[in-house]
Formats: C-alpha cells, structure tokens, sequence
C-alpha cells in the first residue's frame, strides 16, 4: 500500500502540490489522473524518495522509501522512459540495476522476455525506438518482482498493440494482489485500465474513489430523447422537475430524470417518442467538469486573450 | 466484473547488513563503469600519453646530454622526465571521474540510482571507490611501465634510477596514488555541480590555468602557494628531487587526499540536500 500524507512541494514561486493525501490499495489498478503539469511525476518522485516534500510524507507498506535496503525488491517503478545511458546496453541496463539490490541475473533474461525485448538485449539504448524503451523501463520496475508498482505515463511512445499489452499487465499485475499506481492525462485510457481514481488538478486532490463511482458523481446520467413533440415534451419535463437541453438536431438531453419516468410522462401526456435511451457519461466529460477550473492554461482563456 | 483477489500477504523484506548493500552498489557500479566504451577508450588515450611523452621527452633529454645547461643538470630528477605524461593522464582520467557522476544526470539514469540506493553517500562512496580502484589498477601498471621503459633510456648515460635506491619505489607509487587522487577529487566535483562541462571547466581550470596566473605572483608567495595546490601536490608524491616549489612526497600526499576528502564531504552534502 502506498500512502501519501499532507504531502506538498513548494519551489520558490509555484506550489507543485499541495497538501496532498491519498492511499493506493493493494489488488488494483490505481489511476493517477490531472492535466499535464498538475505534480503527478513530482508527486511520484517524492514517494520514490527522489524529491525531498517541502512537508508532508509519504509511506510504502508503512514505511518511507529512503529507510528501505535493497529497494527495488518491495517497489518497482519506471518514471521515465528516456533515463537511459544512450551507448549502454539494454541488457547491461538491467544488470547493474539488478545488481545493485542483489536480484539473481536470471530475472534479467526472464523480464527481457516478459516484455518482449529478448532479442534486442544487446542493442544500445541509443539505438531503441521510444516504444522499446518504454519496454525496458517496465523490464526494470519488474525486475525485483516486487509488491508496489509506480509507472509514470507507461503508454507514451507505445503502438496500439503495446498498449494493449501494457493494459493486460497492469490488470494481472493488480490480480495477484500487487498494489499499482500509474499515471496518466489519458482519460480514455485510465477508463479501461484503472479501477480506482486519484484525480489531482494544480497539485490539488479533486476526487478519489471508484471510476464507475467517479463519472456518476461528477456527470450522472443523461436520458437521450428523439420526439416528433419535442416542443411540448421539453416544458412538460421541467415542470417535472428535470433539466432539459434541445440539441441542435432536434433531440432532447434530460438531465435529473430517468429513461422510465421520461417514458411515463410522455405517454401520460399522449405525446410520441421515436427514440429514448440514457447515455452513460465518459470519465472524460467526468475529468473535464472537475478540472474545468484547475488546467494549468485553458483553451477558453487562450482565445480571450486573442480576440 | 471485478474478480475478488487476495492481497499479498506482504512479504518479510530481508534488511540486509550495510556491508551488503555497500558491496552490491559497488558491483552496480563496476557494471555501469565498464558497459561505456568511452571508459576503455579514455583509459587507453590515458596510458598512451602517460608511457608516450614519458619515453619522448626522456629520448629528447638523452639526445642533447652533452648541451645541458648547469642548472638543467644541476635540478635534473629522473622521474620528472618519465612521469611528464602523468599531466595529460590526470586529466583524461579527471574528465571519466567527471562523467562517472555527471553522465547518470545528463542521461537521467541518477533516478533509478538512488531509486535503487536511497543512501545517496553510500552511493557516492560506492562510486568513488570502483572508480579510484580502476584508475588505480591501471595507472600502477602504467606507472612502473613507463618507469622501467624510461629508466633504461636513461641508462645509457648512467643516470638511470634503479626501483631499489631510496625513494624511488615510492615516487612510482606516488605517480599512480596522484592519479587516483585526482580521479576522486573529479568524481566529487562531478556529484557537486551535476553539469559535465560545467565540472569539466572548474576541473581543468583548477589543474591548468591556476598554477599559470599562481606562477605570476611575485616571490615568494608564488613558491610558497604553488607547493599547496593539487597538481603540484600530486607531481610532489613522484618527484626525487626537491624542487623548491615542491612540498615532501607524504605532505604532497597529505594536501592532496585533503582536498579529495574536503571535495567529497562537499558533494555529499549537496548529493543528500538537493532533488535527484
């Protein structure tokens, strides 16, 4: 489990994160969700140990990551694909990584393999595709098959295929019971890969929770409506109760009523429905309503200033 | 949907003794030294110029024997002429211990160091000792290399040093401990600053430009602050004669090592200070 308390990072002028607490679970994919420049990699370099937390703490299975010997055998993490030593091998990589915290050289064949870079061990990392080098990064989060498993955008550089991959990994890593922190701007992509959310925005928590719980208190449902009466049913349903937006083809998007209760209302009122169905909202809608307000630069702001 | 799994129990982690996690951080960096081939090849560059300018300048010397000047033969020390390359060596030698530190921050690489080794100064410390023991494997060989090479040219105008006669054992040793003196003392500048040419300015500046402008100062403040500064130092522990502007090859040795361990403790402030 990891645990973040009260963790802040200050530089001289800007807050990276601020006030910051949270808990990952073991057993499941916890997604680490904000715009870009929101303190996700600072935040996963100060529970590595790397960054020093103005205040604040964080904690792995209890303990802070700078009192732990040999490291890598309770945490992997890949932070950065590109930290590699351009004329180094692939394999060499791994073996003074493995080294270092006393891992038998035997799992450095075996995680080459797991991820797939078998054969280009020898290469030097100059020499990989950004895709590949990603690879290496999880090869060596891997490598002391530990319990807790930080990745900081995994995805980036990777082919569909690899990101499919990635998912697969992340799922079975999480069911054998490890704990998992990835981070991503890719709502899309923590949708189907994550089950639990931390959404941060300007260093800020915004919401933890489930994902499924995460997009219906942030969006709810919307019920989707095509009439040939529309022009009577949208009143009638406001006096209803609901919230009832006219989209420009001519359907309705219901708000705060259910696809049953619409139903009901219109046939009462003998009106004709052609269509009517509830949209689930994307944990992209979700993730832009509470970020709305935290975005480092917003389009909308771009464009006041222009015009 | 969401299948029920078991959290791992979490597993007793083995604390293992300080001694342990020293000799693994070691053996990592053994790995890193030798997987760069810039490490071989400046190794190499190192050695060739160290037994190179030793034999040409030694040569150049026997060839104009006769037309000394008394003072050229009155301060003639053998050593000075076979160890002349140990200048070049130095700084070869000084760039590596430079990059030994610098290239994990260039490459980004220091991350996943202190991801694997949170105990930055025993980092430090593990650095420094694999690289001072490689240099110094390789400048002992090329020491009494370029010694015994050198010597025998010398023979033949009978002022040959023989490794037996008082002292002699020890500027040969002293020419190799100078070289991994300078070795650690670029290590830690590298730790320090974390720019390769940014260390590699202050680095050679250090060696090369200030005993020039230290040389200009009028007597005898210029022989009294040149006997303390590193290369002077380090030529100190190789040196036969004495030169007046040379300090005893064990005080030599002393300010040296002084400097080496005042560079470190530097460094390791800053390495446990500062983000990674």
């Amino acid at each position: 489990m990891i645990e973040a308390r009260h963790l802040t990072k200050r530089y001289s002028k800007t807050v990276a994160v601020d006030d910051l607490s949270f808990q990952v679970q073991a057993g499941q994919v916890t997604g680490f969700l904000g715009p870009n420049g929101s303190g996700k990699s600072t935040t996963m370099r100060m529970i590595m140990g790397l960054d020093r937390p103005t205040s604040g703490s964080a904690t792995i299975n209890g303990e802070q990551y700078a009192n732990l010997r040999f490291p890598l055998r309770v945490v992997g993490a890949s932070l950065d694909a590109g930290a590699l030593h351009p004329s180094r091998s692939a394999r060499n990589h791994l073996e003074w990584i493995a080294d270092s915290n006393r891992i038998p050289r035997q799992r450095v064949d075996d995680v080459l393999g797991q991820v797939g870079l078998y054969e280009v061990g020898h290469r030097r990392a100059g020499e990989l595709s950004l895709g590949m080098a990603q690879r290496l990064g999880i090869a060596a989060a891997l490598l002391g098959d530990p319990t807790v498993l930080i990745f900081d955008e995994p995805i980036n550089g990777l082919d569909p295929e690899g990101i499919i991959w990635v998912r697969r990994l992340l799922k079975s890593l999480a069911n054998e019971g490890r704990t998992i922190l990835v981070s991503s701007h890719l709502m899309t992509e923590m949708a189907l890969t994550a089950d639990h959310l931390v959404v941060i925005g300007r260093g800020k928590l915004l919401a933890t929770g489930r994902v499924k719980d995460f997009i219906e208190q942030t969006s709810g449902h919307h019920v989707h409506l095509v009439s040939p009466d529309a022009s009577k049913l949208g009143p009638l349903l406001e006096q209803h109760g609901a919230t009832v937006t006219p989209a420009t083809d001519g359907s309705l998007d219901v708000a705060g009523m259910d696809a049953a209760n619409v139903g009901i209302v219109a046939s009462g009122a003998g009106l004709t429905l052609y269509e009517l169905g509830t949209t689930q909202a994307s944990l992209e809608d979700a993730f832009l309503e509470l970020t709305r307000d935290h975005t480092e630069f917003r389009v909308g702001e771009t464009a006041k200033v222009t015009t | 949907m969401s299948t029920l799994v078991t959290p791992r129990a979490d597993v007793v982690v083995w604390q293992p003794s300080w001694r342990t996690v020293f000799r693994a951080t070691v053996s990592s960096e053994w790995i890193k030294i030798r997987s760069v081939k810039s490490t071989m090849w400046t190794l190499a560059f190192g050695a060739a110029s160290t037994l190179g300018f030793g034999v040409l300048l030694t040569a150049l010397e026997v060839s104009r024997w006769t037309r000394r000047s008394v003072l050229e033969v009155t301060g003639f020390d053998p050593m000075l002429y076979s160890f002349a390359g140990l200048n070049v060596a130095q700084l070869a030698f000084g760039v590596l211990g430079v990059l030994v530190m610098t290239s994990e921050y260039s490459s980004k690489t220091i991350r996943m160091t202190f991801a694997a080794t949170p105990q930055r100064r025993l980092v430090l410390m593990a650095k420094v000792s694999t690289f001072s023991a490689l240099i110094g494997v390789v400048s002992i060989v090329m020491c009494i290399t370029t010694f015994f090479i050198c010597q025998a040219i010398l023979a033949s105008k009978g002022a040959g040093l023989s490794i037996g006669q008082s002292g002699v054992a020890l500027a040969v040793i002293g020419g190799a401990v100078h070289l991994m003196l300078v070795g650690i003392i670029a290590v830690g500048l590298g730790a320090a600053m974390r720019r390769t040419a940014g260390a590699i300015a202050v680095l050679f500046t250090v060696l090369l430009i200030v005993p020039g402008l230290v040389s200009l100062l009028p007597s005898p403040w210029n022989d009294d602050i040149t006997r303390y500064l590193p290369n002077s130092a380090g030529a100190a522990m190789s040196a036969v004669v004495r030169f007046p502007n040379l300090l005893s090859p064990w005080a030599g040795f002393g300010v040296l090592a002084l400097y080496a361990l005042a560079m470190l403790l530097f460094a390791s402030v800053v390495l446990v200070r500062s983000d990674a």
